[in-house]
């Protein structure tokens, strides 16, 4: 089969282009591609006219438009942001990052009496143990971590 | 200045309002609650402002808690934007450095958020998580 071709040394015939007839080709091609133009050119907005079983519809005021391009688009942010942010807005979060802090010092699980108390008893403790050497809080075993934001 | 002094003059600062409502209160304190039940340490947060570094000032505030070795005190500055948590000796054999540095990263991330609440409460909750002994399941 290779053989019928001039390059049967390299390549078999089928891949080559040195075969018949460029001109049949190109008129292939032509006529590929004449049906879409012609379809194209002759489809005019003159013909656009709708069918006469289609029922016709009335003249859509402004005021519609505006309302439905515009007011519902807009209702709908509102609610969902608004559904994003009452939860926070209903927990009460008065912490805002980035405005200082004013509030009471709060201790959960401390001693009674908070960082008062504990700031007694720990004197109370180093006024009794006097000549004790060292603070009480230097413990090597102690571990932990600390991040910023 | 020695740190009592110090925490001194923090005490007649002048105060703002709560920083917690009452829900807000009751949801750390269930944290807190339920870590304490996880893993059987004791759990201790403190939210406002340190007096000087707060590395001290959370270490002298653990050491005032009734039994520090088998306690973990979580101090939120929000004003310094600064966390720290301190492990007691017992309680740093099951609940290593790294674990609590996990902790330290998921409050931070909350907290600038701003959510300070939640943070804590997770914050505390993932603390307990990693403190709590492993079952043995299938000790021989």
């Amino acid at each position: 089969m290779a053989s019928r071709t001039p390059n049967a040394v390299r390549y078999p015939g089928r891949v080559m282009s040195d075969s018949p007839a460029p001109a049949a080709r190109r008129l292939g091609r032509l006529l590929a591609v004449t049906p879409a133009v012609v379809v194209l050119l002759s489809a005019g907005p003159a013909v656009a006219v709708p069918p006469e079983q289609w029922p016709v519809s009335e003249p859509v005021s402004t005021l519609t438009v505006l309302l439905v391009l515009g007011a519902i688009p807009l209702a709908l942010i509102a609610t969902i942001s608004l559904l994003v942010y009452v939860p926070s807005m209903a927990r009460g979060e008065t912490y805002v990052p980035g405005l200082a802090w004013r509030n009471e010092n709060e201790w959960f699980g401390g001693p009674r009496g908070g960082v008062e108390a504990a700031d007694d008893a720990e004197h109370r403790a180093v006024e009794s143990s006097a000549g004790h050497d060292g603070p009480p809080d230097t413990d090597p075993d102690r571990g932990g971590a600390s991040a910023r934001w | 200045m020695d740190l009592l002094t110090r925490i001194r003059i923090g005490a007649v600062r002048v105060h703002g309002g709560d920083a917690f409502s009452p829900a807000q209160r009751h949801e750390i304190d269930k944290a807190i609650r339920d870590a304490e039940t996880m893993c059987r340490y004791e759990f201790s947060v403190f939210v406002g402002s340190s007096d000087g570094e707060t590395r001290p000032f959370a270490t002298r505030l653990h050491s005032t808690l009734s039994a520090p070795d088998r306690s973990v005190l979580v101090m939120v500055d929000p004003s310094a934007r600064i966390v720290e948590i301190i492990t007691g000796a017992e309680v740093r054999r099951d609940l290593d450095d790294g674990e609590v540095r996990l902790a330290a990263l998921a409050m931070q991330t909350a907290f600038a958020g701003g959510d300070l609440v939640g943070g804590i409460a997770q914050g505390v909750l993932m603390l307990a998580d990693h403190a709590r002994k492993p079952r043995m399941l299938h000790a021989e």
